[in-house]
């Protein structure tokens, strides 16, 4: 009779569990990528593109005036971060190898990812017009380096090109794809572009907006300029993509809400279930132990006693089943983060209101069977 | 210690009317006194028992328990009194299964202070011959020592009046014989004992005997309490 309850408890505790597990994951990861979530992210090319973009994946039609223009134009904007990205690059200290990802930006992109250095500097305007050859080094980066020196002043080679380390990133963890994203070497735009890639064109946008609420709005009016710039007349296909993080991360949400709700609704059938079969077990059980009932009313057991008996034996076995359906929801959720590759979660909530909602079912329907059992006649109960 | 007041009970069944169980009915058991209650089927016996037992309320008449009027009393009263006051013995035992004789006997400490002694429940056990069968469980004993075991139970909570249903009724002459020995012994130590029965031979022990017919007393009178089980 445990079954219902077992079952109903388990899926309960695991689905929320794993909605809440994924739902904080999902924010965090976005959160790693992009910074903040009033960002717009624009890079070229059209049409579905998977990966990070980078020098060599991508068609050369962002243009550093695009950005500026976007800048100066937009009254909705309030920043605009440009990105050149290239993976694959040798970066030495020493006889030391590593091979991040490195990104050229400008020197507004650390603060519009609301992130700060962990140690040293980052670089400034100047050092950017300027060309410097300065680098921000990602923590995976400084471990395969550095693995027991202050890399702070350190000359690296990135390419061939010699770059002086003047900053380190704090660590931001995984992105949406699982992926670190502590292996980069981040340096001035301009100097990537010129000095290190020779190419004029970025591989994105990182633009801020000043209304997070109007998110999809302003992405309308970044491609309406872009189309402008570019020239691209409907309906011929853009050659950029402008996505607005916040919105797709809304349109997920809502997609896994509908699951879990017709999921939730399941485990709550199951757990009614459960509790229609205990109180009609508990009936049964009344009426076998009608002699039972007359003997304890006999030897001084009053009507409330009986009840408090019934009950306490209706909740022992609900709760005997949110128990190990706590367990099975546990062991449940184990085997599911390992197959579906979702990182640990700990995430206890669920499991405490398992354990309270069986003890509720247990009350709401043992009560009735409990109360049957306190009318029983005890005279004629014991002559039978 | 009992004293009922022109009692009257009536059951309403279905559409024959009302039956009237007790008519009118008053007597007096004084401490300590042997009282064997006989009858045909139907007389009312059973009845009396379970009004006097706290079980049944009278329709109407007073009824004195150690000269406390028990009519306005709640049912958790009520219960505590069956539970402090009174010992029952039935005809069939009632003891529960699948539980052992010494759990039995516990079950009346469990509604009294809550306390559950099992000492007690062995001396008590002791006392009715069955120390060494505690842990038998009551499927295990024979219909004698099922007795004996409900006795115990009546007798955990030390209750003043003891109340027995045809106690040997189910039972051989010889295990009757036993059962019938421990009350008069217990009548002995001072509780007051109210029988009801058909056999000439369990009556015998009694001091007093009252005979109902449809309800009423019939007879009423003392008798030879000299008379021993043996002669």
């Amino acid at each position: 009779m445990m079954l219902g309850i077992l079952v109903g408890i388990s899926s309960l505790a695991v689905l929320t569990a794993i909605g809440e597990g994924t739902k904080r994951e999902t924010m965090q990861r976005f959160k790693n990528m992009i910074g903040t979530f009033d960002t717009i992210i624009v890079r070229p090319g059209g049409g579905q593109f998977r990966g990070m973009p980078t020098l060599v994946n991508v068609p050369q039609t962002l243009k550093f005036d695009d950005a500026r223009s976007i800048a100066n134009e937009l009254a909705e904007v309030k920043a605009v971060a440009d990105v050149q990205t290239a993976f694959d690059i040798d970066v030495k200290y020493r006889d030391r190898l590593s091979s991040p990802a490195v990104f050229g930006v400008s020197a507004n992109w650390l603060a519009l990812r609301s992130e700060d250095v962990a140690d040293g500097t980052f670089f400034a305007d100047e050092q950017n017009a300027s060309l410097a050859r300065v680098a921000v080094v990602g923590a995976d980066v400084r471990k395969d380096l550095f693995p027991d020196e202050d890399p702070l002043q350190k000359i690296i080679r990135i390419g061939d090109v010699p770059f002086q380390v003047i900053g380190l990133l704090a660590p931001r963890g995984a992105g949406p794809a699982g992926g670190s994203l502590d292996n980069i070497v981040v340096i001035p735009v301009n100097t990537a572009s010129r000095r290190l890639f020779n190419r004029d064109f970025l591989t994105m946008l990182l633009i801020q907006i000043k209304n997070p609420e109007r998110g999809t709005e302003a992405a309308e009016k970044v491609t309406m300029l872009l189309r402008e710039r570019h020239h691209i007349q409907p309906p011929a296909l853009d050659d950029f993509t402008v996505t607005n993080p916040a919105a797709t991360m809304a349109q997920m949400t809502r997609a896994r809400n509908t699951l879990s709700k017709i999921l939730t609704g399941v485990a709550v059938m199951a757990l009614l279930i459960g509790g229609v079969v205990i109180m009609s077990l508990m009936s049964i059980a009344v009426s076998e132990r009608r002699k039972e009932i007359g003997v304890r009313r006999s030897v001084g057991a009053a009507r409330a006693d009986i009840i408090v008996q019934f009950l306490l034996e209706a909740v022992l076995v609900s709760l005997a089943g949110g128990i190990a359906g706590v367990l099975l929801g546990w062991s449940g959720m184990q085997i599911a983060t390992r197959i579906l590759r979702l990182p640990q979660i700990l995430v206890w909530q669920p499991f405490v209101i398992s354990i309270l909602l069986s003890l509720a079912v247990g009350i709401a329907f043992g009560i009735y069977p409990a109360w049957i059992a306190s009318k029983v006649d005890p005279i004629k109960a014991l002559r039978s | 210690m009992i004293k009922i007041e022109n009692i009257s009970k009536s059951y309403s069944r279905g559409e024959t009317g009302v039956v009237d169980a007790l008519k009118e009915t008053s007597f007096t058991i004084a401490p300590q006194e042997f009282v064997v209650v006989r009858g045909a089927s139907g007389s009312g016996k059973s009845t009396l028992l379970n009004i006097l037992g706290c079980l049944d309320r009278p329709t109407t008449g007073s009824y004195r328990l150690d000269s406390e009027d028990v009519a306005g009393l709640s049912d958790k009263q009520l219960s505590q009194i069956r539970n402090a006051k009174i010992g029952f013995i039935f005809q069939s035992f009632n003891l529960l299964p699948r539980t052992t004789a010494i759990e039995n006997v516990e079950i009346p400490m469990v509604y009294g202070d809550g306390h559950v002694d099992r000492n007690r429940a062995q001396s008590a056990l002791e006392r009715v011959g069955l120390g060494n069968r505690a842990d038998h469980f009551t499927t295990e004993l024979s219909g004698g020592e099922q007795q004996r075991v409900a006795i115990a139970r009546a007798l955990i909570n030390n209750p003043a009046l003891i109340l027995a249903d045809e106690p040997t009724g189910n039972l051989d002459l010889a295990a009757g014989g036993e059962v019938m020995h421990l009350l008069q012994a217990l009548n002995k130590e001072g509780r007051t004992i109210l029988l009801v029965t058909h056999d000439d031979a369990v009556a015998a022990y009694a001091s007093r005997e009252i005979v109902l017919r449809d309800g009423q007393i019939v007879s009423d009178h003392s008798q030879n309490k000299a008379r021993s089980p043996e002669g």
